[in-house]
């Protein structure tokens, strides 16, 4: 059995950056290797050398001991090794079954594909991961997390030796984690070798056996989890001490007045929802994935129709019928899905930011390039934002500092309130703190903020109020003192449990 | 800083100056000389501007992800309607933007196809190319409509300074537009549709309204185009500017914009069309048949595509 990869002085360079700098260890097969370190670190490089996407620079990788050069994924892929990306990588208008066999696609005796074959292969699959969702539906139709678990069964499926996963629960809700680490602990009974980057401690703690830090590159320490903990991880990753991060906000107290009254909000996903929006309050939305907060939101915001509800703004009524509106209006929204929705892969890091607010850094129809570099230069240094310069492509950034620039594209519309989908998907722990911060700030400054997320630590933490929904419903509200994991997860599971209705 | 990164922007485009180069060299060459000459620049200058007005319009459309396979239609269509005003005796200040807004409610029309059908604009344009060549025969009977209007004669042959008026009525619009791309919001938001529309569209910008406008000022500039057309040849011909949008498009895509949209400058677009027109006309000095000439201007399409193709591979490396 005893199955091992190993890493000796992996170097990697891209134009400007050393994303890879000497990086040197060991994972052994039933053993769940965690990866952290900062945005940009290079956890994701190293798996993209790992598995022949990129080439590395210098040193070598280790297979069985034997050493190995993958020239492209696929080959990778016939060795054993299988990565789920941090970026999805399905393909939205095939099914789930096509997708989770894409390569291996059933035929009939002829070259027609047997369709009832691939769709029990798949449901075989989908019953072991406990899902529900069927073989045949179509992946676009599917929530980010369902995607998500489309591609780990994907990667399963493959029966490989090494499995990668990148950071895997950055869409996940609480049980749906719950399942994903059932199915990776049967992994690791198997004897795979795992690989696990992820930023949440909890995670690292409650299912990785050693714990392998970068840092700017760089190879920190190797040890086994249990000989270590939470505070003394932080600090190797982030060079300094972080307390406790919610404890310490500097909080805005002082909330005064109704900035958004929905009232009666229906479409196709969600049904009534009502609730009111404090100036300067944080108001947090929990719940399952699909429960409808971003459904909700997007209503709100004109990405989606709406069949009835209305939106007052600041005492007045508003018809928002498209983004443009709700932007023009001071309603802005930091979408969920970064790939899709989020970034202009193609287009610069200052192009990226500027677009919100471009309406107020252009002049009779000219952009001011110099107040747009200004706002790009000072954006990308408070969110420390890791780039060589800000007119570098956003795509050829690392996942969680692509995710600080889109924050940092609606950080500075400044707008009355702002609605944050999922804002600290793939953000690392250091980084996290700071944005929390900032959201304060704005608070402080009466904006009002919509929080939406599938870590509940940071809903309940950060916000003044916490409403959970079910099913496309709100089924209850509950203050920040009142506010615990357990009740908000009964409400969220409202609908489910008490069968109402 | 921003001087370096100026200068690698510009480095994307040293490959298509340098092959402009070689071929002006080679063709000077095999020509004896008779390839870089004052007059034969102008002959390469007179035959780059009308394409050159179709060239700007599929810069923008290609850009923000769209194509349109009409502009040859409307062009031919626009010669043959301005013609036929002509010979009513209208005013020639009153014909041209006569056709024009026609033009641009063709536009209209294919940007109604996109946004409100969702056809695919290569379908839609499709229709519209069919339609347009087919009423362009209609509205003149299948005969070219000649024109005596000696003012509006002027406008295709005519000269100041030497410089042919064509020529300079393209370099103006071709410097307008390259500045409204390359500064303006407006600009701006052409590459932020093309590089994800979805994206776009949640960060305010209405990608509907901005397609109509490309659509509909491809169409106004290819209607232009036939007007001048119409003028040097003194007669609106139905069958004109065949494959217009074939070469225009070849050129912007030589020039560096990708089919995929989100990226490529007009500048680009220029030089793209520099090599494209200046190839047909070395062919032609050097007396490659016609047919020949064809099959050349395929061949350089394939060309430009595999750039594109290579230049893609290297980017999402
Ligand atoms: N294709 C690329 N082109 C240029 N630079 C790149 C490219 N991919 C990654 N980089 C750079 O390499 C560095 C490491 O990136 P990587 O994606 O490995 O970070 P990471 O540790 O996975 O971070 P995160 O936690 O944000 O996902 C970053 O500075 C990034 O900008
Ligand atoms: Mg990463």
């Amino acid at each position: 059995m005893n199955s091992s990869v190993e890493f000796r002085n992996i170097t990697k360079l891209f134009p400007g950056v050393r994303a890879l700098d000497g990086i040197s260890f060991k994972a052994k097969g039933g053993e769940v290797v965690a990866l952290v370190g900062e945005n940009g670190a290079g956890k994701s490089t190293l798996l993209k050398v790992l598995n022949g996407d990129y080439q590395a620079d210098g040193g070598q990788y280790l297979i069985d001991g034997e050493e190995r050069r993958f020239k492209n994924p696929q080959e990778a892929i016939a060795a054993g090794i299988s990565i789920i990306y941090q970026e999805r990588q399905i393909i939205p208008y095939l099914s789930v079954a096509e997708n989770i066999y894409m390569e291996e696609i059933p035929t009939k005796g002829s070259k027609l594909i047997d369709f009832r074959k691939l769709n029990a292969n798949a449901q075989s699959i989908i019953d072991e991961f406990n899902l529900p969702i069927k073989p045949s539906a179509k992946v676009k139709d599917l929530s980010v997390a369902y995607q998500q678990m489309v591609e780990i069964m994907k990667a399963y499926r493959r029966n490989p030796k090494v499995i990668a996963f990148d950071e895997p629960t950055a869409s996940l809700s609480d049980t749906e984690i719950e399942s994903l680490f059932k199915i990776i602990a049967k992994l690791k009974a198997k004897g795979l070798i795992i690989l696990y980057v992820s930023h949440r401690m909890k995670e690292i703690f409650q299912m990785t056996d050693q714990v392998v830090i970068i840092k700017d590159g760089q190879y920190v320490t190797q040890i086994p989890t249990k000989e270590t903990n939470e505070r003394e991880i932080v600090k190797m990753m982030v060079g300094r001490n972080l307390g406790d991060i919610f404890s310490e906000l500097d909080r805005n107290k002082k909330k005064d007045g109704i900035m958004l009254k929905v009232e009666n909000l229906t479409n196709d996903y969600v049904k009534d929802v009502s609730f009111e929006l404090k100036k300067g309050e944080i108001l947090g939305f929990a719940g399952l994935v699909g429960a409808g907060r971003t459904e909700t939101m997007r209503a709100i915001f004109g990405a989606d129709k709406k069949t009835t509800g209305r939106v007052h703004l600041d005492g007045r009524e508003i018809h928002i019928k498209a983004p443009e509106d709700a932007i023009a209006c001071g309603i802005a929204l930091c979408p969920e899905d970064r790939k899709e929705e989020g970034i202009i892969g193609g287009r610069a890091i200052k192009e990226n930011i500027s677009i919100g607010i471009l309406k107020k850094l252009t002049k009779r129809g000219f952009v001011d390039r110099n107040k747009e570099i200004n706002l790009a230069e000072s954006s990308v240094k408070e969110l420390r934002i890791r780039t060589p310069h800000i007119e570098k492509k956003i795509r050829e950034l690392s996942g969680g500092n692509q995710q600080k620039t889109i924050l940092a594209r609606w950080l500075a519309a400044h707008p009355k309130v702002l609605i944050l989908d999922e804002p600290t998907k793939g953000i690392d722990i250091g980084s996290k703190a700071e944005i929390y911060q900032m959201t304060c700030d704005l608070a402080k400054k009466g904006i009002s903020v919509i929080l939406i997320s599938s870590e509940l630590t940071e809903v309940l933490g950060l916000s003044d109020r916490v409403i959970v929904m079910c099913e496309g419903r709100i089924t209850g509200e509950l203050s920040n003192e009142e506010a615990t994991e357990e009740k908000v997860l009964t409400l969220a599971m409202a609908d489910m449990l008490g069968g109402n209705e | 800083m921003e001087t370096k990164l100026k200068g690698i922007a510009k480095m994307e485009q040293i490959g298509l100056i340098i092959a402009m180069i070689i071929m002006a060299i080679l063709f000077t060459a095999l020509t004896g000389n008779k390839y870089i000459q004052v007059d034969n620049i102008i002959n390469i200058l007179i035959a780059s501007s009308i394409v050159g007005l179709v060239v700007i319009g599929e810069s923008y459309l290609l850009i923000s992800g769209q194509v349109d396979l009409s502009p040859g239609s409307v062009s031919a269509f626009s010669g043959v309607l301005v013609s036929l005003l002509l010979s009513k005796g209208l005013n020639m200040w009153l014909a041209i933007p006569i056709v024009v807004v026609v033009g641009m409610f063709i536009g209209y029309g294919n940007s109604l196809m996109v946004n409100k059908l969702k056809f695919e604009p290569f379908i839609a344009t499709l229709a519209s190319m069919s339609i347009f060549r087919g009423l362009a025969y209609i509205l003149c009977g299948g005969k070219s409509i000649f024109v005596q209007n000696q003012l509006f004669l002027k406008l295709g042959v005519g000269r100041v300074f030497n410089i042919p008026i064509p020529v300079i009525i393209f370099i103006f619009l071709f410097i307008v537009f390259g500045v409204v791309l390359a500064r303006t919001r407006f600009g701006r938001n052409v590459y932020m549709v093309g590089g994800n529309a979805n994206a776009a569209r949640l960060a305010g910008i209405n990608a509907e309204k901005l397609r109509a406008k490309l659509f509909i000022m491809t169409s106004a500039l290819a209607a232009l185009g036939g007007c001048i057309l119409a003028s040097r040849m003194s007669s609106g011909q139905p069958s004109a500017s065949e494959g217009l949008e074939f070469d225009a498009v070849t050129a912007v895509v030589l020039g560096g914009i990708a089919m995929s949209g989100g990226v490529g400058t007009m500048g680009g677009a220029l030089i793209g069309l520099f090599i494209m027109q200046g190839f047909n006309n070395g062919l032609m000095i050097l007396n490659v048949q016609s047919f020949w000439q064809i099959v050349a201007r395929g061949l350089l399409l394939i060309a430009a595509l595999s750039f594109d193709y290579i230049r893609n591979a290297k980017r999402s490396k």
